[in-house]
């Protein structure tokens, strides 16, 4: 294992507390600000000391309050990028990058950095004299001529605008690729969590809510919080009416909704929440002639249009829950989504959760 | 009438301005023109008495810019970034000696380090060793009164210096000492720069603390102001000298301004 990694804090009323392992692979901690993300990247780095836990970095312990050890940050192997990505502006780009270079690598190696990281011929210049894209590309590079085995990214794209975002993830997955790291990369937002992860850990008030592969959590959410956390629209309350072969049935507002297969044991009659993302939804003009579960007809409360796609608010006509549903705009104006309000919803049993109630 | 008004306020802003300017011109002129008028000034500039002052007023000060920049660093350091108990105490002591009036800095030094002081006795008594009227005294005398001057700017300049590029450098692999060399003092050297010119400058005026601790013997503890004094007082030098002697101090100092602005600009291109 690349990363072991186990801390406890109190930092006031804060608790931390959270447990993380990763081998070669990206891992977004994703959470809002506070939620103790940061403070994670600090407990590896060194930078801060937990109160109990033990961190080990490919294979070395770094950090073990049983045993008394606590490496000081020069003697752990991770390369840190922090938010402001506090370069050295009085050290040319090709002085930061060799900075925190082990003394056997020679002058080629700082070439080769700016080389990947597409920076050739900025080695003589000033960090503010260059752009926001090549400054995170600086600091990276810096991070990386570390030759650390953890890489370790705090919101290292956040002052950048979306086309320079865009590429410099692109960048990043392909580093990941070429060299073979394990990085933990800190963010807030959504859609760079989906872009990057191999694996997603959910923080919250200190805590890992849920860690697991992208898909799993994002489509599978642990429980309500994680559900909210990760941008799921459509969390319905409803009770367990019963089971077919595939799964359980679930009873909201007046229907039945089959549901996946859940991992955590179910009772019949015990209230539960479901999850379903609104890209997951399905959208009809009428009944295809095919018999399908989960049907019902609803009518469009509100809508939101986002340019690439638009945000249906939909209320039933009859039984059924209210939902909301993302559509492409290319199948929203197909479907005619400005001008006609009725549509028959159909939730796929697949794309139900179902989570503990509360 | 809008703007009319606005040429009144324009004129008279100007003439205050004007006003404060002259002010501090007239008396430099005055000084040039004594000293044309007296027409002896370059041979006063080369007796003895004024020489010995000269040198002493020059080596000392850069002894005690020395000495402030070696013990000082390490204090301002502190105090920008650590907390420790009674910081706020040491913070405030350091400081004490730009707001005294040196003529109690001399007293104080005197009933600390005098023939009869807090530990000028003891000293004396295990070894014969006084502080008095000796160069050493001179430079005690400055360095109270000149330091904080540097300790305040380069604690400034240290509080300037983004503590998480620190955080940074040690996660590179920096040590400490590797740290502040490399990064928190090339980063806070602006601020260090000024602090030496005003501790140094600062040094080179210091008059009442040396008068009242080091004494005014020609030749050890008589700096520069210390022989402007005398030559007031009716020593041989006369008011002439007096004057002579203030154009040299007048000219060291333009001649470290300028070229504290220039190392200031290079520092912050660079």
């Amino acid at each position: 294992m690349s990363l072991q990694f186990e801390a406890e804090r109190a930092l006031g009323a804060f608790q931390y507390s959270a447990r993380l392992a990763a081998e070669n692979e990206l891992v977004v901690l994703f959470g809002h600000s506070g939620a103790g993300k940061s403070l994670t990247l600090q407990f590896i780095s060194g930078l801060m000391r937990p109160g109990r836990g033990r961190i080990a970095l490919a294979g070395e312990t770094v950090f073990d309050s049983a045993r008394g050890v606590n490496l000081p940050p020069q003697r752990r192997r991770t390369g840190y990028v922090v938010q402001e990505l506090a370069l050295f502006e009085h050290l040319s780009v090709a002085e930061n990058v060799a900075f925190g270079m082990p003394k056997h690598a020679g002058r080629g190696r700082v070439r080769d950095l700016l080389a990947l990281l597409d920076l050739s011929g900025f080695e003589g210049r000033r960090p503010r004299t260059l752009s926001g894209g090549q400054r995170q590309r600086v600091a990276l590079a810096r991070a990386l001529a570390r030759e650390a085995p953890v890489l370790l990214l705090d919101e290292p794209f956040s002052a950048l605008d979306d086309t320079l975002r865009h590429g410099m993830r692109r960048e990043l997955l392909r580093l990941r690729n070429d060299l073979g790291l394990t990085i933990l990369f800190v963010t807030h937002d959504l859609r760079e969590a989906h872009f990057l992860a191999d694996r997603v850990a959910v923080f919250d008030g200190g805590q890992i809510l849920q860690d697991g592969v992208r898909e799993e959590v994002f489509r599978r959410p642990a429980s309500r919080r994680v559900a909210e956390l990760t941008g799921v629209a459509n969390i319905l309350d409803g009770r367990v009416a019963g089971f077919d072969a595939d799964g359980p049935v679930v009873e909201v507002n007046g229907i039945a909704l089959r549901c996946a297969a859940s991992a955590a044991p179910l009772r019949h009659g015990q209230a539960v929440a479901i999850a379903i993302r609104a890209e997951r939804v399905v959208l009809r003009r009428g009944p295809d002639g095919h018999p399908r579960p989960n049907q019902f007809a609803a009518v469009t409360a509100e809508q939101f249009a986002f340019g690439s796609t638009h945000t249906l608010r939909l209320r039933p006509a009859g039984a059924g829950p209210a939902v909301e549903v993302e559509l492409a705009a290319r199948p929203y104006d197909v479907l005619q989504g400005a001008s006609r309000r009725d549509w028959v919803v159909e939730l796929p049993p697949a794309d139900l959760h179902v989570m503990p109630a509360d | 009438m809008r703007v009319s008004g606005d040429r009144a306020a324009t004129a008279t802003i100007v003439l205050l301005a004007a006003v404060f300017t002259l002010f501090f011109l007239l008396p430099f002129a005055g000084l040039v023109d004594r000293a044309i008028q007296d027409g002896n000034t370059w041979e006063l500039l080369r007796t003895e008495t004024v020489r010995k002052a000269l040198v002493l007023s020059l080596w000392t000060s850069t002894l005690t810019a020395f000495i402030a920049v070696v013990l000082g660093t390490p204090v301002a350091y502190l105090l920008a970034r650590a907390r420790f108990p009674g910081r706020a105490v040491v913070d405030a002591f350091i400081d004490l000696p730009i707001v005294l009036p040196p003529t109690v800095a001399g007293v104080a030094l005197l009933t600390a380090f005098g023939r009869r002081g807090l530990i000028g006795e003891p000293i004396e008594a295990w070894t014969g060793f006084t502080f008095g009227f000796r160069t050493t005294a001179v430079v005690m005398a400055q360095l109270l009164v000149a330091a904080p001057f540097y300790v305040r700017a380069a604690k400034s300049g240290f509080e300037s210096v983004d503590p998480q590029l620190e955080r940074v450098a040690y996660t590179l692999g920096a040590s400490r000492v590797r740290t502040f060399v490399r990064i928190t003092a090339p980063q806070a050297w602006p601020a260090l720069v000024a602090g030496l010119v005003l501790c140094w400058s600062r040094a080179m005026g210091e008059l009442g603390a040396t008068l009242i601790f080091a004494g005014n013997l020609e030749g050890r503890t008589q700096t520069m102001p210390l022989a402007v004094i005398s030559a007031f007082e009716g020593s041989s030098l006369g008011l002439s000298g007096a004057v002579a002697l203030s154009l040299i101090l007048l000219a060291a100092a333009m001649v470290v301004m300028v070229a504290f602005r220039l190392a200031a600009a290079r520092g912050s291109t660079a």
